[in-house]
């Protein structure tokens, strides 16, 4: 996978657990979860932002705001976010090193 | 949510008897190995094996007595996926109340789930086990069906 959709996809992971954590603390809580780490894990999240070359986390970030998910995973040739079409190419060996975006909405693409 | 319900997102394939691993990151090591070999519809082992540790680093999931539910959302699976696991000897988990821990519950979801299934996974399985006597009989069970089937039981 090309590094920097790794770094994307955690950091999609990790803002996703803190807005489900500052939205359903209390739910957790009430199962027993500790919610402590979540500075800490704000933290972690800048820190990997950090890693991520400006210009992608600058995509990322106004694909989230106006998406709410900026990387979507693609199943059976869909694109998960928009569900158009995404030709065969983009998966060739030679595409492995550069970020895919879907043609019709502009989502990172990924091959979970 | 019923149990029956959050068992289907498992498989005899997503059981690992007896964990080999004797600490916190090797059991969340083994816990996703079992996960990759077992489900194909996992495949980022690394993607995984990520989440879950930003996950603990958020607060320990070994919040029942013996107990851990390590959990998730992650763009690395397509559905629910659940897999459980057993340490006979117990590992050191970060636990609440210090005590080691013996049954793991994992439980990883995809970024978007239709009707909350992962919340109501938890919860359904944080509030079953609870009860002592069913935490004994779960440690005690010969196979991934006997352990189902007194999962299942009222």
């Amino acid at each position: 996978m090309h590094p920097q959709l790794q770094k994307l996809v955690a950091l999609q992971d990790i803002e996703q657990m803190i807005a489900e954590t500052q939205d359903q603390g209390k739910e957790l809580e009430g199962m027993g979860f500790s919610i402590a780490g979540l500075e800490a894990l704000k933290e972690k999240a800048t820190k990997l932002a950090g890693e991520i070359e400006v210009r992608n986390l600058n995509y990322y970030r106004r694909l989230t705001g106006r998406f709410g998910h900026a990387v979507v995973p693609v199943v059976d040739n869909l694109c998960t976010g928009c569900f158009a079409n995404i030709p065969a190419s983009f998966v060739s060996a030679t595409n492995e090193n550069k970020l895919q975006k879907c043609e019709s909405c502009g989502r990172i693409l990924y091959w979970p | 949510m019923v149990i029956a319900e959050v068992l289907q997102h498992t498989s005899p394939e997503l059981f690992l008897s007896d964990l080999k691993a004797r600490n916190k990151p090797g059991v969340l090591s083994e816990l996703v190995d079992k996960l990759v070999a077992g489900s194909p519809n996992i495949t980022k082992r690394d993607a995984v094996l990520q989440m879950l540790e930003s996950r603990e680093a958020l607060g320990s999931t070994a919040v029942g007595p013996g107990v851990a539910f390590p959990h998730g959302r992650t763009l690395a699976v397509q559905r629910l996926t659940v897999l459980i696991a057993r340490s006979r000897k117990g590992v050191d988990f970060d636990s609440v109340d210090g005590e080691p821990t013996h049954l793991f519950f994992v439980l990883i979801a995809p970024p978007q789930d239709s009707g909350h299934k992962y919340i109501k996974s938890l919860a359904a399985l944080t509030e079953k086990l609870q009860d002592a006597n069913l935490r004994k009989t779960l440690l005690a069970a010969e196979d991934f069906a006997t352990f189902c089937a007194a999962l299942r039981e009222d």
